[in-house]
């Protein structure tokens, strides 16, 4: 009896151990899929002029420079007012707010917001600001779409963390004499820094690939511009637009302006790790 | 209940001469929400001396020490009744500013709780709040406040690498001298030694008679031999009331509640 029970037991264990193995290497292999057409397609078509050269009309020699730097300056501007929203409100949950009403329905509205589609924000951005406000496709309508995005990953992460630090630690701060808000700051802060920091570069990872909140709102250019009043050129929306013509130059864009999206937000996540690295302790 | 009636602790203050009673707890009463957690507690805190707070967990003693320095008013929800007397001001009074309250009465917790910054930085933190001293001068503060917490020797050549980095008695402490380099004028410690080894105990509780020179303690301890061993007074707590408050050696020798002469007997508990 013992025996066969022994070997029931090591047969489910065999079992499930197996059964992680598999969906572990399912996952990894669609990554490795992915990277790998990423490569073969995209490194044939990198090239100097990539960099240095706008978009070009079909068959004439041209780059991607105006969309490197419109998306760069769209994301830039982005993540600037996403963290500034999404930091200070996620901290408003954590230490203030708490388990009040409003603090609750704030809360609900956030998770919402995280999982509405991007569509959705653009064309809500597009309606007040495009139709209404500034009259025109714009940069700025673009950012504010991506900054929408963003900001409920990093209200969430931002809340998150702080609820992770002890109790202990807020109060030994204010008991100091400290008032909260200097507390949170300089302590607080400080010791959420890296899981806030990893908030942000997710949401990061997800506005640079974002696509249809642009087409309403900063569209594209096919021209160098880093006016933030006038439609801007951004890499998702032109490898939208390229991949899907006829052209052959125009596909190998598309393929190394997705490479270079990939190889950003992988960039940035290594930056992250080294940059929040557990200092050594002694 | 057998407890003994508020007067006997109102008699017990009213022979100590006024500038003796540095702190006085005058029937307070303290809510989580709707829960009362404590009932009509009324007791002075000797100055310069060290008053511990002894009973069975869930008693409110930490509830009380909490209200000494306001922390409770993070939390939305918690609220206090009653007076509670420093040098003759009501701290629960709503216009007390409680970051100068705080600064005045300052509070060691029960884990070790260094701030993410260096050993240096920890102890000057609360000093660069209130004071502009210069280089010399906090060095020097920063000097003293270790060596009062018998911390000095262990780590004045590391004074600039990372708190997180001690032991555990060691950031407690730390703790305080963090806590007593902003000069408070009472201290309050929450159960400090319990997550604490033996040798650090002993250290942390030789720091504790020290420094009662100086300032005025209250500490919260679950260890009864400990609080014969640091405290001049002692208030025994039992289900959110004060049952018994006396100099600490008359209370463990001759109780006059039983409740009293039950825990310390260790009946229950």
């Amino acid at each position: 009896m013992a025996s066969l029970r022994r070997a029931r037991r090591s047969i489910a264990n065999v079992a499930f151990t197996g059964f992680c193995w598999i969906a572990t290497a399912v996952a990894i292999a669609a990554l490795a899929l992915i990277l790998w057409s990423l490569l073969r397609q995209g490194v044939g078509g990198l090239n100097l002029a990539v960099f240095t050269q706008s978009t070009p009309a079909p068959g004439s020699p041209g780059g991607l420079l105006n969309a490197i730097v419109g998306s760069i300056i769209l994301c830039v501007l982005a993540m600037v007012l996403a963290v500034l929203v999404g930091v200070l409100a996620g901290t408003w949950l954590a230490e203030y707010g708490r388990d009040t009403a409003y603090a609750q329905a704030v809360r609900f509205v956030n998770d919402i917001l995280l999982s509405a589609p991007s569509v959705l924000v653009g064309l809500f951005v597009y309606y007040i600001l495009v139709a209404h406000v500034i009259g025109h496709f714009s940069a700025i309508a673009g950012s504010v779409a991506l900054a929408l995005i963003a900001v409920p990953i990093i209200t969430r992460t931002t809340e998150d963390v702080l609820k992770l630090q002890p109790t202990s630690l807020r109060e030994s701060g204010v008991a100091l004499g400290t008032p909260h808000w200097v507390a949170i700051r300089k302590i607080l802060w400080k010791s959420a820094g890296s899981g806030i920091l990893t908030g942000g570069l997710l949401a990061f990872a997800r506005i640079s690939g974002e696509t249809a909140p642009l087409l309403f709102t900063s569209l594209n250019n096919q021209f160098f511009s880093v006016s933030l009043t006038q439609p801007m050129a951004s890499l998702p929306i032109v490898i939208f637009q390229f991949a899907l013509s006829a052209y052959d130059d125009w596909v190998r864009l598309a393929w190394a302006g997705a490479l270079i999206t990939a190889a950003a937000v992988l960039a940035a996540n290594i930056l992250a790790r080294v940059v929040t690295r557990e200092p050594r302790r002694s | 209940m057998n407890a003994l009636n508020t007067d006997t602790f109102e008699h017990y203050a009213s022979e100590l001469p006024p500038e003796a009673v540095k702190l006085h707890v005058q029937n307070l009463d303290f809510f989580y929400g709707k829960n009362q957690a404590l009932h009509g507690v009324s007791l002075p805190v000797v100055n310069k001396g060290v008053t511990a707070m002894i009973g069975p967990s869930g008693c409110g003693k930490s509830t009380l020490l909490r209200v000494l320095n306001r922390i409770y008013g993070l939390y939305p929800g918690q609220r206090a009744k009653g007076t509670v007397m420093l040098d003759g001001e009501n701290i629960l009074d709503r216009k007390v500013d409680v970051a100068t309250l705080r600064s005045r009465v300052g509070m060691v917790f029960q884990k070790p709780t260094p701030f993410p910054m260096s050993i240096y930085d920890n102890v000057a933190f609360g000093v660069r709040l209130y004071e502009g001293l210069g280089r010399a001068e906090m060095d020097q503060r920063v000097e003293e406040s270790l060596r009062k917490a018998a911390l000095w020797d262990e780590v004045k050549d590391k004074l600039k690498s990372s708190g997180l980095g001690l032991s555990g008695g060691q950031q407690q402490r730390l703790c305080v001298a963090r806590g007593i380099a902003v000069k408070p004028e009472v201290l309050l410690l929450d159960e400090p030694a319990s997550a604490l080894d033996p040798v650090s105990t002993a250290k942390l509780e030789e720091t504790i008679v020290d420094l009662k020179k100086d300032y005025t303690i209250v500490i919260v301890t679950h260890n009864l031999q400990q609080a014969t061993r640091v405290s001049d007074n002692t208030a025994f707590m039992f289900l959110g009331r004060l049952i018994e408050f006396a100099p600490t050696a008359e209370l463990f020798s001759t109780p006059r509640a039983k409740r009293t002469a039950d825990y310390i007997g260790g009946r229950f508990g």
